[in-house]
C-alpha cells in the first residue's frame, strides 16, 4: 500500500487498516442476493468497518445501517468506487454533526443509486463485454488444444483489471468524494472508453467466429458423371463462408426474438439429421 | 462414479456458486475454469480442459448482467463435463444434457434468492438494533444458503445421473453420435451471435468483419486479433480526445440491455 500517505491526510479519521477491511468485505457482495433489495445486505457488510468506526454507539450505528440497507444492484467488479464515495460522504455527515450543522443523510442513498446505474453500464460493457471475452477468446482457442495455459490466460486476462480497479477504485471514489464521475464525463472520457472497449471486444469476437465456429459440407454431387464438391465451391467464393453465414444467421434469428433455448435445440436437431442424411 | 468424487464434485458446485457470491466474482464459476478441476477430480485432466472450453463457447452469452437469474451454469458446466468424462460423450451431447440442468440450476438459484429474504430481513433486525455482528451473520446466513442449495444439486446429481446418462449412450446409434458432433462444431456460433447483441450498433458493426477477415482470410490467432484490436482500440480513444468527444456519446455507456441471453 504505497499511498496510504494520500488516504490519511489529517482530515480523515479512517485508517488503512479500514480500507484494507473494507476491501476485502466487498467480494462478498452479493452473498444474501434476494430479490426485493438485491445486493443491499452485502454493501451494508462492506460499509460496517467505516461506520464502526464513525458510530460507535448503537443509535447512530443503527441509523447508518439502515441507511445503507436500501436496495442496491452494481457490476461486482466496481463498486468499491461507489464504496469509497459512499464512506467519503459518511464521514462528511458525521463532521457536519459535530460542527452542529444539519446534515441531509438522505443525500448518501441519492448518491449511490445515482451512481450504481451508470456505473454498472460501464463495468459491464468493460468486464462482461470486453476483459471477459477477450480472456475466453483467447482462452478457449488455446484450452481447446488441451492447454491448461487457457485457463491460466483467462483469469489473469479478466482478474488483472478486475482487482486493480477494485483496489484502487475505493481510494478514488473515497478521495475524490463525489467530484471524480463530474471530471471523468467531462469530455466524454468514460464514454469515449466504453465505445473503444466495444470495437476490441469485436475485433475478438470476429476472430472467434472465423477459428471456433466449424461447418462444413461434405456432399459430393455427380453431375452427368462430373463430381463436384460442394465444400470447394464454397471455400472458392470465401475461405471460412459457412461459419461466418451460419453465425449471421444465427443472430438475425435472435434479432428476430427467438429464444436462445430454442435455436440451440434446432442446431442440435440439424446437426443429426444433417448427419444421418450425409449433407453435414 | 465413486460417492467420494461426487461428494467432491458438489463441493466445486459450492464453491463454483460462491464465486459470483462471495469471492466477487473471479471468472471461477465459468465451464472454462470449472471443466479442468472436474478433470482433475475425475482423473482426466486433459478431456475437462478440452470440454471446458466447448462448453465455455457455448455458453459465453450468458452472463449475469442486471439482477435477472439466469440458467445456471455453474451446475451445467460440472455435470455436463462430468458425464462427458465417465461415458465418453461427444461435446455436444454434453451441452444437451447441460440445458435441463441449467434450467434446474436456474429453479434452484430462484429459490434460494427467494429464501434469502429470511437473512435479509435478519440483517434489517440487526440494523434496528445497530448490531453490526448481526449484519455480518445475515451475510454469511445467505452464503450459507447458497453454498448447500448448489452442493445438493450437483452431488445428487452426479450420483444419480452418470448411471442413466451411461446406459442411455450405449444405446445411441452412431449417426446420431456423429450428428451431435457436426452439431458441436456449430454451437459456438450461438454464443458469438449472443455476444454480438451486446456489442454491436450501427457504428462499430465493421470492427466483426475486421476480426473475422483478420483469422479467416490472413490465419491470424485470437491472440494476434486482440492485439491488433487493441491498436485500433488505442488509436481510436486517441483520435477521439483530440477532437473532442461529442455529448451525444455519453449516453453510449447507459444502453446496455439487461437480459441477454437469459434463456438457455
Amino acid at each position: 500500500m504505497a499511498d496510504e500517505k494520500v488516504l490519511t491526510n489529517e482530515e480523515s479519521v479512517m485508517s488503512p487498516d479500514i480500507f484494507k477491511k473494507t476491501f476485502w468485505r466487498s467480494f462478498p457482495l452479493q452473498a444474501c442476493f434476494f430479490y426485493e433489495r438485491m445486493q443491499n445486505v452485502g454493501f451494508a457488510y462492506q460499509m460496517v468497518p467505516a461506520l464502526k468506526k464513525l458510530y460507535p454507539n448503537k443509535e447512530e450505528a443503527s441509523e447508518a445501517l439502515k441507511r445503507h440497507l436500501v436496495i442496491f444492484n452494481t457490476t461486482p467488479a466496481i463498486v468499491t468506487f461507489i464504496t469509497g464515495v459512499a464512506i467519503a460522504m459518511e464521514e462528511k455527515l458525521k463532521k457536519a454533526k459535530e460542527m452542529g450543522e444539519e446534515g441531509d443523510p438522505e443525500s448518501v442513498n441519492a448518491v449511490k443509486t445515482a451512481l450504481m446505474g451508470p456505473l454498472a453500464g460501464i463495468g459491464d460493457s468493460f468486464f462482461w463485454g470486453t476483459f471477459r471475452i477477450i480472456g475466453a477468446g483467447i482462452g478457449c482457442s488455446l484450452a481447446a488444444q488441451g492447454s491448461i495455459l487457457g485457463v491460466i490466460m483467462f483469469l489473469l486476462i479478466y482478474n488483472v483489471p478486475h482487482l486493480l480497479v477494485r483496489y484502487f477504485g475505493l481510494k478514488i471514489g473515497y478521495r475524490s468524494g463525489m467530484s471524480f464521475l463530474d471530471s471523468m464525463s467531462e469530455g466524454g472520457i468514460i464514454a469515449a472508453l466504453s465505445e473503444v472497449a466495444k470495437v476490441l471486444g469485436l475485433v475478438v469476437v470476429g476472430s472467434m467466429c472465423a477459428s471456433m465456429v466449424k461447418l462444413a459440407i461434405p456432399l459430393v454431387l455427380s453431375i452427368g458423371g462430373a463430381e463436384i464438391v460442394l465444400q470447394d465451391i464454397f471455400d472458392g467464393i470465401i475461405s471460412g463462408f459457412l461459419p461466418l453465414a451460419l453465425t449471421l444467421g444465427t443472430y438475425k434469428l435472435l434479432q428476430k426474438g427467438f429464444k436462445t433455448t430454442t435455436i440451440l435445440w434446432g442446431m442440435i436437431i440439424v446437426g443429426i439429421v444433417g448427419s444421418v442424411l450425409g449433407i453435414l | 462414479m465413486s460417492v467420494i468424487q461426487a461428494v467432491l464434485l458438489g463441493i466445486l458446485g459450492g464453491l463454483g456458486i460462491w464465486d459470483s457470491r462471495v469471492m466477487g466474482l473471479c471468472m471461477m464459476e465459468r465451464p472454462l475454469f470449472l471443466g479442468p478441476v472436474v478433470g482433475l477430480i475425475l482423473g482426466d485432466f486433459q478431456t475437462g480442459i478440452v470440454v471446458g472450453a466447448s462448453l465455455e463457447l457455448v455458453m459465453m452469452g450468458i452472463v449475469g448482467i442486471g439482477s435477472a437469474t439466469i440458467p445456471d451454469t455453474v451446475s451445467a458446466s460440472i455435470l455436463a463435463t462430468a458425464f462427458s468424462i465417465t461415458s465418453g460423450l461427444d461435446v455436444s451431447a454434453a451441452v444437451a444434457l447441460a440445458l435441463p440442468i441449467a434450467t434446474l440450476g436456474q429453479l434452484v438459484g430462484v429459490l434460494v434468492r427467494t429464501a434469502n429474504g429470511y437473512f435479509a430481513h435478519q440483517a434489517d433486525k440487526a440494523a434496528e438494533r445497530g448490531d453490526y455482528k448481526g449484519v455480518d451473520r445475515a451475510l454469511w446466513g445467505g452464503a450459507g444458503l447458497f453454498f448447500i442449495a448448489y452442493f445438493l444439486l450437483v452431488f445428487l446429481g452426479a450420483l444419480l445421473g452418470s448411471a442413466v446418462i451411461g446406459a442411455f449412450v450405449d444405446k445411441l446409434p452412431q449417426s446420431v453420435i456423429d450428428g451431435f458432433s457436426v452439431a458441436s462444431g456449430m454451437l459456438p456460433a450461438l454464443g458469438i451471435a449472443i455476444l454480438m447483441q451486446l456489442l454491436f450498433d450501427k457504428k462499430n458493426v465493421a470492427f466483426f468483419f475486421v476480426g473475422w477477415a483478420l483469422s479467416a482470410l490472413l490465419g491470424v490467432n485470437t491472440v494476434g486479433a486482440a492485439v491488433i484490436g487493441t491498436t485500433i482500440a488505442y488509436i481510436m480513444f486517441q483520435y477521439g480526445r483530440g477532437r473532442k468527444a461529442e455529448p451525444a456519446a455519453v449516453e453510449a455507456a447507459g444502453e446496455m440491455s439487461d437480459d441477454l441471453g437469459g434463456e438457455l
